[in-house]
């Protein structure tokens, strides 16, 4: 397979440029792949799982949205944060679900789509986590 | 002169308070360079974001966004942004002066403040001013998440149109030795529209809702970067106030421990005297 550059850029820090020869993005609807050559262009991607394909290995990063820029070359992820499988702190997490799920049932309209998000969040980064 | 015994107290004195702002004067600078480190860690995503706000820009249209809409301007917001402890040199009085002024022009009963920062929260509200809300307490824990928080009530603010204007006042950092007071506007966003892109590209979901998705997070990053400025502002300040400190109070203890000698010398002086003297007289 043919390998490109990727890039990943958060607000608290850059990662160093990697060879990859695959990309799975949690697009807005459905993941989609990204390989060498693929068109150019935007994506916005959701709260999700990206799972990279880097000298044959399999890596997996839980992600709380962003954007993918892809160019001729290289691609370009934007996210507002970044963890991979093994950097999560699952009781963090846990934690932070059980609270999601809390307010959730709480119902005190304390704007519903912010917990929503965060319990996203936690799921997804608890499943990240179990890779 | 003094008595011995209190210019021996009082450098003992100056000397304890000359311990404390060394101590403060390090842990000032620890801080003031991991802020700096964030602030270089944040500049690459910004500037991407910012760059792919521009390729998109010129085929949107823009009065189909409410955080690119320009008003009349009836109502302002102030966001300002101090610190929430002294011991900084002048850098929140210089920062509240600025503002002040600022808001004093504009009318205070058409202004609304988000303060953040005790400082800032404490002298609108013993002056009376009209404040929205005011974060206090984050910044030694500050991490992306209280941007984003602060930010969602701001932009509310805009959204919901209570205000047409939304500037922020804040320390901008150039360097260790100097800091600078700026005052930016915050919304409605204006860019200066670029065109030079692929135009054989690819987008989704549309053009419109990438943007619209685009420009609350740009908004984000810009609060965390009002954020950071500010918190290495304060801690540059305050490594130099206390630097200054600690090299005032080594002056005094020369000059104290010059007295405390001369005194004691003279202490000696006397009591030879006295001795001499008493010998003299018996012989």
């Amino acid at each position: 397979m043919n390998n490109f550059n990727l890039e990943i850029v958060t607000p608290i820090r850059e990662l160093d440029e990697e060879k990859v020869s695959y990309i799975r993005c949690p697009g807005l609807d459905g993941s989609f792949g990204i390989m060498a050559n693929h068109r150019e262009g935007v994506f916005a991607l959701s709260v999700g799982e990206i799972k990279i394909l880097k000298n044959g290995k399999e890596e997996y990063w839980a992600t709380g949205g962003g954007f993918a820029e892809i160019m001729k070359d290289k691609v370009k992820l934007l996210v507002e944060s970044i963890e991979t499988s093994s950097e999560i702190d699952s009781a963090r997490a846990e934690k932070s679900l059980e609270r999601a799920t809390q307010r959730k049932s709480e119902h005190n309209n304390l704007d519903e789509e912010r917990i929503e998000a965060s319990l996203m969040r936690a799921i997804n980064r608890l499943s990240v986590s179990r890779r | 002169m003094a008595n011995l015994k209190d210019i021996r107290d009082r450098i003992k004195s100056v000397k304890s308070i000359q311990k404390v702002t060394k101590a403060m004067k390090m842990v000032a600078a620890a801080k003031m360079r991991r802020a700096q480190e964030r602030m270089e860690h944040s500049r690459p995503y910004s500037n991407s974001l910012t760059e792919v706000i521009h390729h998109l820009l010129p085929d949107v249209d823009r009065n189909s966004l409410p955080l690119l809409d320009v008003r009349e301007i009836k109502r302002k917001a102030y966001v300002i942004v101090s610190a929430d402890r002294g011991l900084a040199g002048a850098l929140n009085t210089n920062l509240l002066k600025v503002a002040q002024k600022e808001i004093d022009e504009f009318g205070k009963e058409n202004v609304d403040l988000f303060c953040i920062g005790k400082k800032a929260r404490d002298h609108f509200k013993r002056r009376e001013y009209n404040i929205i809300t005011s974060h206090v307490d984050f910044w030694a824990d500050m991490e992306f998440d209280s941007a984003m928080k602060i930010g969602r009530s701001i932009i509310e603010h805009f959204t919901s149109g209570k205000v047409d204007e939304i500037h922020v006042v804040f320390n901008y950092f150039i360097n260790v030795g100097k800091q600078e007071v700026k005052s930016e506007i915050l919304l409605p966003l204006i860019f200066e529209a670029e065109d030079n892109v692929a135009h054989d590209r690819l987008y989704e979901p549309s053009k419109e809702e990438l943007v619209s998705s685009l420009i609350p997070r740009h908004l984000n990053v810009q609060m965390w970067k009002y954020l950071l400025e500010s918190y290495a502002s304060e801690q540059a300040a305050r490594m130099l106030a206390m630097e200054n400190a600690t090299t005032n109070a080594e002056d005094m203890i020369k000059d104290l421990t010059l007295q405390f000698n001369k005194a004691r010398q003279a202490a000696i002086t006397t009591e030879m005297l006295e001795i001499v003297g008493g010998a003299e007289a018996l012989g």
